[in-house]
């Protein structure tokens, strides 16, 4: 009871260090001053995260904390689990961003602002599911945009691309608050309280249109914080952009508390609703799904891909949230629970192979400087512990076994097929489809990391980079292998987890499914029948391998292995510039998914001046752009910079006529009330 | 009755790796035949593999572990998946880890590992086949996932055994459309899968049509010999899966001698059969052009999603 | 009839109906489709039989049995003869292959694969509560006669060569025929007739169509058409 007060209370008070720290200590104490302190917020968390998971519960209220309503704080397992998340990614990554920023230089993520805001940013994570009014929710759920915000904006100095990407960022993360606003505020009004608890008992009470609008709205909002499709666009900017820690933090923490916040107000505060709803999130999650791997595969920047790819893995949970509250709402509450069980758990997941990943990108973004896939190659050689953790995050990624991501998307797998046990046509109508498209994101998927690994680490070095690339230091390998241990741990034995998934999963309403248990080794469902035991998997495969390696040694005679030439069709050794690179890998996907993404080609040929048909130069241009961006930001950018040319003509420049603007919009205000009212 | 299940996991691991030379050189003498050759023989594959277990083996220049470890990671793949699907027994002490999607899963490990090594080897033909290959295995996914959704439906369960159990107490399930579309959806998705023909070209080493062939255009040796083993497991493997959920009858569901005896000799007249049918049609067919595969695999696909559908809107099973 | 048999027959006569309708948007040999289409004339055949058979319904069977001569055996020789005289004079010319197949389709194979997936599904939204007001085997079976109904739209839709479209129109045609039969065990006899002498009509008048378009552009592809707008 008293464990999850003192530790919130320490969170909060390292973080404060840590913040006064970032701005007074000069750059060689400061960055691992900071990183020790945000690895305590990080502990901080996660501690709270446990206790509240092993079951305990905590609430308070601070009347003179915010003003008006005061701040009202409530811990229960469902937060304790995106706590426990975020605490745990924070720990690794701050420890990882000490050997980052080290030896950096006092710029970018050395500098004082950046290692001043790490820690709140790190704090806020892990605090803002604790708030249990609107004002305090919102309250932190700024703080947490504005940090990433000036994080993101970190490295500004060394590319221009990177203010780009803070605007879009800027401007997406605050329509999504201006909808969580209007979407809360309108909810408080109708339910008349603003504290959590209120909003629970008087949700009843509402009408059912405004309770949709409240979910629609609500849900945009937290959508594009989790970067679903269509509102992703900031993702696949800010996250590349973005100092590789703070990259991963994002990915693995921030994007988690979208899924919250849609957990929390879907189930929890409106108390479920209608088919459409869930329906609707299906359809977003499967939009997701699809259409963020493809932008995976056709990547051939690292960190783009990875933030791909959490588009992805953020639709494959939206699906599971989505299918949890359709078979709510048709009453059928164990497989609403296992749904629910199977998207959280993905969400532990992806956060612990998606913070792997970042970690690993930007091991070699630091050794090598480079993101583009293309001019990587041949890593492994000079990296191996990197690309081996690489590898291990991948196969997280990719839902194969014995990897950890499988084991949640297996779950996932079983309660959308049992799920037609419920009746109603939608049911049965997205359910397959659901299916066929988490297969078809998975099957791409595996494209994708083959890619990234095979193109990026494999193989030969394609430029001078990646052949002068030195391994990582040590403290950041040290952070990158707990973060290895993590999914190693998830992958093998998920049990661990079974408990504290249960709670979170009875936190919202729905009955504990039981899914994830057994003495911490199978998953099981108790209502459909059907096991999977992750270490089972892993034992045999391990043992068939020994098998597969050693019964030919004894057959065949034992000799040395003798090096070769590569087979070279009798034209001279390959050289780099001939393997194939992340661009052609995709080519084949990016055909026949040609009518989905578009790709714009041009060649320019310049011939010689002499003759038309000599030619000098061949320019060829290709490019894969995000087509939803294009279709639907681009024409909404345009009318809203013709709205502001044709406004511009109402500034004429004197000071008297902005004062008359002023004093005329009061006047007209005045009037509308005394006429009105 | 432990002892049989054991035996029985053992037979299956024997009967899918020693049989799966045998089935490749039967299919090739059928082709052979058809083709009025008279063909290397049935026991050329395993000729093959012993004179390539006894060479040296070789590493080419620049490939890393990853190419090393793939050959024995897809033969264990695939031994792992011989030992779960109940090509024997149901009734064996592995039965309740034989999940379908376990299965499949492990079948795509085994791609995505070869698919790695060809990546590995930093040469144009092996990334070609790792790209095309990864490609043709992304498209076959939906496919295979919405057949085991069909097929579990009836059963009400992914769990293999009990599928089988369930087609072989209620043959009805079988004859029904849902059971017919979802073979006919599996059969062209295991055809993807190993290579065969309107795929792939087992037999080909021209740049422009091979895809599994450019992936493992560097191994030799030992090596060698481990990677056509394995794609000849996988074979086996698939079609005895294809074999027993679609024709059940035979396959042991008690733990008798007896029973395990019957069930091996029919797993064979089974496994010849197919052999031989999917020779005598590969003889007819030819291979479609890469970028006409999608068009197979959407069909597939379309006839899997009929199977889940038909499944409920023909025998009102909701 | 026994009431377990009837039901597998029926179902697998829907199966084989509806199969028909997806393999014609998927092969693209104008041949093979009027092929197919006549394997969905016995299917459709079979169906009515069936469902006569189980009502002892002897006109039923009756119908079914014209319908199978129509639709299986004297529709397909009509298409079949207008094939083979439109390659057989385009083969002077050496272009009989890019006649005799559907090689451009509006929309690609697979994406039209794909869309009758998502019809089969709506298909089946559609005819739910149909389907609970009396679920009886047939009943149950009624979205196929939609599905088709769909899928045959589409293929009207999407293919440019004649023939495609007048298979896509007995598609449809089918497809209706089929959900009288599923939904009301068959509309009278002498509609039936009606209906199926319409049908042949129909394609007799669309046979001289493409040998007139044959004639006139040289080609049967249909959006060549356009030029008499102006």
């Amino acid at each position: 009871m008293s464990l999850i007060p003192a530790a919130l209370a320490t969170a909060t008070a390292l973080a404060g260090a840590g913040a006064l720290a970032g701005c007074a200590l000069p750059y060689r104490q400061r960055v691992p001053v900071v990183g020790v302190l945000t690895a305590g917020v990080g502990a901080g968390g996660c501690t709270a995260g446990a206790a509240a998971l092993s079951g305990s519960r905590w609430s308070a209220a601070f009347p003179g904390l915010l003003p008006l309503a005061g701040a009202h704080v409530a811990v229960d397992a469902l937060a304790g689990l995106f706590m426990a998340v975020a605490g745990a990614v924070v720990v690794a990554v701050a420890v990882y961003g000490i050997g980052y920023a080290a030896g950096h230089g006092a710029h970018g993520l050395g500098s004082h602002s950046a290692q001043a805001v790490l820690p709140l940013f790190a704090l806020t994570l892990v605090l803002v599911p604790v708030a249990a009014s609107v004002s305090t929710f919102l309250a932190l759920w700024e703080v947490m945009a504005l940090a990433s915000l000036l994080l993101v904006l970190a490295e500004h100095r060394e590319r221009v691309s990177v203010r780009q990407a803070g605007i879009w960022y800027a401007v997406m993360t605050h329509l999504g608050l201006v909808l969580l606003l209007a979407g809360f505020a309108l909810f408080a009004a109708q339910t008349g309280g603003e504290t959590f608890a209120a909003l629970r008992a008087g949700a009843h009470t509402v009408s059912p249109a405004v309770r949709g609008l409240v979910f629609v709205l609500v849900m945009l909002a937290f959508a594009s914080k989790a970067g679903a499709v269509p509102l992703h666009a900031w993702l696949p900017r800010a996250h590349p952009e973005a100092p590789s820690p703070v990259s991963a933090l994002m990915s693995a923490a921030m994007v988690n508390l979208g899924i919250y916040g849609l957990v929390r107000t879907g189930f929890d505060l409106l108390g479920g609703g209608p088919a459409w709803w869930w329906l609707g999130l299906i359809a977003v999650g499967g939009a997701s799904a699809v259409y963020g791997i493809l932008q995976a595969a056709m990547a051939s920047d690292l960190k783009r891909l990875l933030a791909y790819s959490t588009s992805e893995n953020i639709g494959l949970v939206l699906i599971g949230v989505g299918a949890s509250g359709l078979f709510a709402a048709y009453g059928n509450r164990p497989l609403a629970a296992l749904a629910l069980a199977a998207a959280l758990l993905h969400v532990v997941n992806h956060a612990a192979f998606k913070a792997l990943l970042f970690c690993a990108a930007g091991a070699v973004l630091r050794a090598t400087g480079l993101r583009d896939l293309d001019r990587m190659g041949g890593l492994r050689a000079p990296m191996p512990v990197t690309a081996g953790l690489f590898a291990l995050g991948a196969l997280g990624a990719v839902a194969l076994p014995p990897g950890n991501g499988f084991v949640s998307e297996w779950l996932l797998l079983q309660s959308l097929i049992h799920g037609l046990a419920v009746p109603g046509v939608a049911v049965a109508v997205v359910l397959p489809l659901s299916v066929a498209l988490i297969a078809l994101s998975a099957g791409i998927a595996a494209a994708v990391f083959v890619k990234a690994l095979g193109v990026g680490f494999f193989a030969r070095p394609r430029s001078t980079q990646a052949a002068a690339a030195k391994e990582a230091p040590r403290l950041m390998l040290a952070a990158m292998a707990l973060l290895g241990a993590g999914c190693a741990a998830l992958a093998l034995v998920p049990g661990l987890l079974g408990d504290g998934l249960d709670r979170a999963v009875d936190a919202v309403g729905l009955p504990g499914s039981g899914a994830v248990s057994d003495g911490g080794l199978k998953v099981r469902l108790t209502d459909v029948s059907a096991t999977l035991s992750p270490l089972w998997v892993a034992a045999a495969l391990t043992t068939a391998l020994a098998l597969a390696v050693g019964l030919p040694r004894l057959y065949g005679r034992r000799r040395r292995r003798v090096n070769a030439r590569l087979w070279d069709c009798g034209g001279g050794a390959p050289t780099p510039r001939m393997a194939y690179t992340a661009t052609s890998f995709a080519e084949p996907l990016q055909r026949v998914f040609d009518d989905v993404l578009a790709p714009e080609q041009d060649v320019d040929v310049t011939p010689v001046r002499e003759s038309a048909y000599l030619v000098e130069r061949v320019r060829f241009q290709h490019r894969v752009p995000d087509r939803i961006e294009h279709r639907l930001y681009e024409p909404v950018l345009r009318s809203l910079a013709g709205a502001g040319q044709a406004a511009r003509r109402l500034a004429g420049g004197s000071v008297h006529l902005y004062l008359g603007y002023g004093f005329a919009g009061l006047v007209v205000l005045l009037l509308i009330l005394a006429v009105g009212w | 009755m432990n002892a049989v299940g054991y035996t029985a996991v053992a037979g299956q691991i024997v009967a899918v790796t020693a049989g799966a030379p045998l089935l490749t050189g039967w299919m090739r003498q059928v082709r052979a035949r058809l083709e009025g050759r008279a063909g290397a023989g049935v026991l050329q594959p395993w000729r093959d593999a012993r004179k390539l277990l006894r060479k040296e083996p070789i590493t080419p220049a620049g490939t890393g572990p990853a190419f090393r470890a793939a050959p024995a990671l897809l033969v264990a793949t695939t031994v792992v998946t011989a030992a779960l699907v109940p090509l024997l027994s149901t009734d064996t002490p592995v039965s309740g880890h034989a999940d379908l999607i376990v299965v499949v899963s492990l079948i795509a490990l085994g791609t995505l590992a070869l698919a790695l090594a060809g990546l590995d080897t930093g040469t144009a033909f092996g990334g070609m086949g790792a790209s095309r290959e990864m490609t043709v295995a992304a498209l076959v996914e939906p496919t295979i996932l919405l057949s085991v959704f069909a097929l579990s439906i009836p059963a009400g369960t992914t769990n293999i055994p009990a599928i089988v159990t369930g087609a072989v107490d209620e043959p009805a399930r079988l004859a029904s459309p849902a059971g017919l579309l979802a073979v006919a959806a599996l059969a062209v998705a295991v055809l993807a899968e190993t290579g065969r023909i309107p795929v792939d070209n087992p037999s080909t080493h021209l740049e422009l049509t091979m895809i599994h062939e450019a992936m493992v255009l560097e191994y030799a040796g030992p090596d060698l010999a481990l990677v056509e083993l394995g794609a000849q497991m996988r074979l086996t493997l698939l079609l005895g899966l294809l074999s027993s959920l679609f024709v059940p009858w035979g396959i042991a569901t008690t733990g008798s001698w007896a029973a395990l005896a019957v069930a091996l000799v029919l797993l064979a007249a089974k496994l010849v059969l197919l052999g031989a049918v999917l020779a005598a049609a590969e003889v007819f067919w030819a291979k479609v052009r890469l970028f006409r595969v999608p068009e197979l695999l959407a069909g597939s696909f379309l006839l899997a999603l009929l199977a889940v559908t038909a499944s409920y809107f023909l025998t009102g099973a909701s | 009839m026994n009431g377990g048999l009837y039901t597998q027959l029926l179902d697998l006569a829907c199966g084989l109906f509806l199969l028909a309708a997806v393999l014609v948007l998927w092969v693209r040999e104008l041949a093979v489709i009027v092929r197919i289409f006549a394997l969905q004339g016995i299917a459709l055949a079979a169906l009515a039989v069936l469902l006569g058979a189980h009502e002892q319904r002897w006109d039923l069977i009756g119908v079914g049995i014209g319908i199978g001569l129509l639709r299986a055996g004297v529709l397909p020789y009509l298409m079949r003869r207008a094939l083979a005289a439109i390659t057989a004079d385009r083969q002077r010319y050496g272009t009989a292959v890019a006649e005799s197949r559907e090689t451009q389709p509006l929309v690609n194979v697979a994406a039209s694969l794909l869309t009758a997936a998502l019809l089969t599904l709506l298909a089946y939204a559609v005819a739910r509560p149909l389907t609970e007001l009396n679920p009886t085997p047939a009943t149950r079976a009624l979205p196929v006669g939609l599905a088709v109904v769909l899928i045959g739209f589409f293929v009207l839709v999407t293919r440019r060569r004649a023939l495609a479209q007048v298979v896509g129109f007995l598609l449809l045609d089918n497809g209706i025929t089929a959900t009288a039969f599923l939904a009301t065990s068959g509309v009278p006899l002498i509609v039936e007739l009606g209906v199926s002498f319409d049908v042949l009509l129909a394609v007799l008048v669309l046979q001289i169509l493409t040998t007139r378009m044959r004639e006139a552009f040289g080609t049967t592809d249909i959006d060549d058409l356009r030029e008499l707008h102006d």
